[in-house]
């Protein structure tokens, strides 16, 4: 579906500001799902959305973990004796805290579906200064890339013959300290050389600037606004109230 | 703004990228030119990219760097200009393809510097249409830059700068990484651009590759050792051997 | 035969269009092969499925007759030494004799050893002077020369090289060649990437071309690999 990246953008703040606010795991998979018919309109399929989620899956299983173990419940289900492991209240507690962030993260994948580029166009229109819409479009592109970086290092580690899953800890660790400077630094190299580039074509030569594209927000634009706001809106009362 | 005929005057140029470091450039002056074609070339590590990086303002990225000298482009001194403001005098495409594209889609990069310049979008449009069909790029006009092969990353690096559309041109080692269809491509570009009065500076070690070019300079050790025209250099068998260039 | 592909192929996520398929190949575990084509027709792609960095889509890869997915990068990389094509992305060591020493202290080479070899390197890829520089500060050509020398301290039994003439001059690239020729008359085996024709028509024993990420050609007769390309 062709929307305005600021419709989408709307859409993930009033996403995300539910899942912040309700606090029961029925509720939290009921936004889920919604989130997840959203993602399906806008042609994700689900492969590609367990592909995206991956990376947070040890993460969220984690989290689970400490927080039904650390939240305090009077139904016990496990028990170490006299110490209460885990209680249904720990359960359900566990469940919301990974259900919030499956649904935040899900929301974030409409982010996706338009380019940075349009990002920046779709702030730069709601009057943000160019160099600021350039400068957290850039962070969030490179924070993906950053993670790439650091696999390539990984990569180059072992095919000179280091087997980091062989390597014991005390060594790892020794050797990880020594790699730490480099790969920091060369990261700041990079960014910097970034900007170089970017200098180098002119940019902030103005201080107004010109776009290849235009963002036109159409009809179905401003109805999706208003009634992603008024929807949320509604939601968030009947749920406090 | 003195009318003149150098689109570049370099006077005295001796730099270091740290103080207590070596001189990577020792007293370099050469005058080039506008609508010339030169040729830089010498041994890996004499200090050809950090010229190119000189002439076009952007070495003062290098906070630690010692530099003293003139460089004139266009007539303007370029001592105090601000960065943007020099890329309406020069562009440069660097020597690394990684590290110099940022934008989401080739047509986004190619459209970036004439974003920059404020034109109107129908402009935009045609001088990007222009470069993707002169470097044959169309099959990669939406294509993410970060994930192209590193000769793809040349060329679109090469496309972005040309949108630029700056009087004087540099590119470092841009050939070396492109298919032969790609070099003739950029060879003949670099042709059109010559006849239309623009200057050119390219860095390449294969003698050969760009016979076209009026002039050939040659650096040592970071001295320039010789600036003649390119027949008189190419013909000069010994002075290639002892210097190692072929 | 030491290295083998059947019917390889591979896409990346990104992209509908594969960037290789159906490689049939093998690999002798001495001479040296190049591989040409035009930009974009998959050659740093085959290379990469070689080692094991990416895997293939489809179809098998046996070094040494076992299959590539049972070796761990590091077992692949301690057999073949891979240059890729940004030397940027090889280098992670604080000084250039660091990076050159990495291999060899990980394999626990003895100090004597070590000392002469990175020297020798040093010396033979004129990088004596930056010995204690940080790699990333080093020109292109440098740097090219560092990654290169890197691997080679290891002495793997095989050499994957993309594109090793990047950044060097006329002077170097022979230095190069020099060497690479002595290392393949100790009967270990070389593949090069390269766009560098005269570069390849002096090594090469065997010439691989691609395009459009097939094997378009595959001839031990120099100069002929160009006929397509
Ligand atoms: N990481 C990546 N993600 C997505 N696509 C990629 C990636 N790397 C390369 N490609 C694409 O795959 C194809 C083959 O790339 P590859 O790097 O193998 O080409 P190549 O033959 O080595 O080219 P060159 O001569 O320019 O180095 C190209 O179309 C390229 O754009
Ligand atoms: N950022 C840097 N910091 C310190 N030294 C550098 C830096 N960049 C290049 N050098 C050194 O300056 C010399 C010239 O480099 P360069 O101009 O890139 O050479 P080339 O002629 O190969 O383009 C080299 O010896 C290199 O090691
Ligand atoms: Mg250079
Ligand atoms: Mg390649």
């Amino acid at each position: 579906m062709l929307l305005d990246p600021r419709s989408k953008m709307i859409m993930v703040i009033c996403i995300s500001s539910l899942a912040l606010i309700y606090n029961t795991p029925a509720r939290l998979l009921q936004l889920l799902l919604v989130t997840l018919v959203l993602l399906f309109i806008f042609s994700f399929n689900l492969r590609v959305i367990a592909g995206y989620l991956k990376p947070f899956v040890f993460l969220m299983f984690f989290l689970f973990v400490v927080q039904s173990i650390f939240s305090p419940g009077d139904r016990v289900i496990l028990a170490l004796g006299p110490v209460s492991l885990i209680s249904i209240e720990g359960v359900l507690a566990g469940a919301t805290v990974v259900l919030r962030l499956l649904v935040i993260t899900a929301a974030a994948m409409l982010f996706t579906t338009f380019s940075s580029r349009d990002f920046i166009l779709g702030l730069v229109q709601w009057k943000v200064p160019y160099e600021i819409a350039f400068m957290v479009s850039t962070a969030l592109r490179f924070l993906p890339l950053f993670r790439d970086e650091l696999k390539n290092v990984l990569t180059a580690i072992q095919l000179r013959g280091v087997d980091l899953k062989k390597v014991p800890w005390g060594k790892k660790m020794v050797m990880y300290r020594r790699l730490t400077f480099p790969v920091v630094y060369r990261n700041m190299l990079k960014a910097e050389q970034l900007a170089i580039a970017m200098e180098a074509r002119a940019f902030r030569a103005y201080p107004q600037r010109t776009y290849l594209r235009q963002l036109n927000l159409q009809r179905v634009d401003y109805v999706v606004i208003l009634l992603s706001l008024l929807v949320t809106f509604i939601l968030i009362m009947r749920y406090i109230g | 703004m003195e009318s003149c005929n150098e689109a570049v005057v370099v006077q005295a140029l001796t730099y270091q990228y740290h103080a207590s470091g070596p001189f990577i450039l020792r007293d370099i002056g050469f005058r080039i030119d506008r609508g010339e074609v030169v040729v830089i070339t010498g041994l890996s590590g004499c200090g050809k990219s950090t010229l190119c990086l000189c002439i076009s303002g952007l070495i003062h990225h290098h906070r630690n760097g010692v530099i003293s000298g003139k460089i004139i482009l266009n007539g303007k001194d370029t001592r105090g200009m601000r960065g943007p403001a020099l890329a309406l005098e020069v562009g440069m495409v660097f020597q690394d393809p990684d590290t110099q594209l940022f934008s989401p889609a080739v047509e986004d990069e190619i459209a970036f510097a004439p974003e920059n310049l404020c034109l109107p979008p129908e402009q935009i449009q045609e001088r990007v249409n222009n470069v993707i069909d002169t470097l044959g790029l169309a099959a990669l006009r939406h294509a993410n830059p970060y994930y192209l092969s590193g000769g793809e990353k040349h060329l679109v690096a090469l496309a972005a700068v040309l949108a630029l559309d700056p009087p004087v041109l540099i590119l470092d080692e841009v050939l070396s990484q492109l298919d032969s269809l790609g070099k003739k491509r950029v060879i003949a570009t670099l042709e059109i651009l010559r006849d239309k009065g623009k200057t050119i500076i390219a860095v390449e070690h294969n003698l050969e590759a760009l016979a076209f070019a009026d002039r050939f300079m040659v650096l040592e050790a970071g001295k320039l050792i010789r600036f003649d025209r390119t027949e008189k250099i190419l013909a000069d068998q010994d002075f290639l051997m002892t210097r190692r260039l072929v | 035969m030491f290295l083998e592909l059947r019917q390889v192929g591979f896409s990346y996520p990104q992209k509908t269009s594969p960037a290789v398929i159906g490689i049939n190949l093998s690999l002798k575990k001495s001479g040296i092969t190049a591989i040409v084509g035009p930009n974009g027709s998959g050659k740093s792609t085959l290379t990469k499925l070689m080692l094991g960095i990416l895997p293939a889509s489809e179809g098998q890869i046996y070094l040494e007759g076992r299959n590539i997915t049972e070796y761990s990068l590091a077992e692949a990389g301690r057999r073949i030494g891979y240059v890729s094509q940004n030397p940027d992305l090889q280098l992670f060591c604080a000084s250039v004799a660091e990076e050159i020493a990495f291999g060899l202290v990980n394999q626990g080479c003895d100090v004597a050893t070590l000392e002469e070899r990175v020297n020798f390197y040093l010396d033979y890829f004129e990088l004596a002077a930056y010995r204690k520089s940080f790699p990333l500060h080093l020109s292109q050509g440098e740097k090219q020369r560092l990654a290169i020398a890197a691997v080679l301290a290891n002495e793997p039994e095989y050499l994957i090289l993309d594109e090793p003439t990047n950044g060097l001059d006329a002077y170097r690239k022979r230095l190069l060649e020099e060497y690479l020729h002595k290392v393949a008359e100790l009967g270990r085996g070389i593949l090069l990437v390269s766009h560098d024709i005269a570069f390849v028509d002096r090594m090469a024993e065997r010439i691989i071309a691609l395009a459009n990420g097939q094997i378009q050609s595959d001839s031990n007769q120099r100069g002929e690999g160009y006929l397509c390309y």
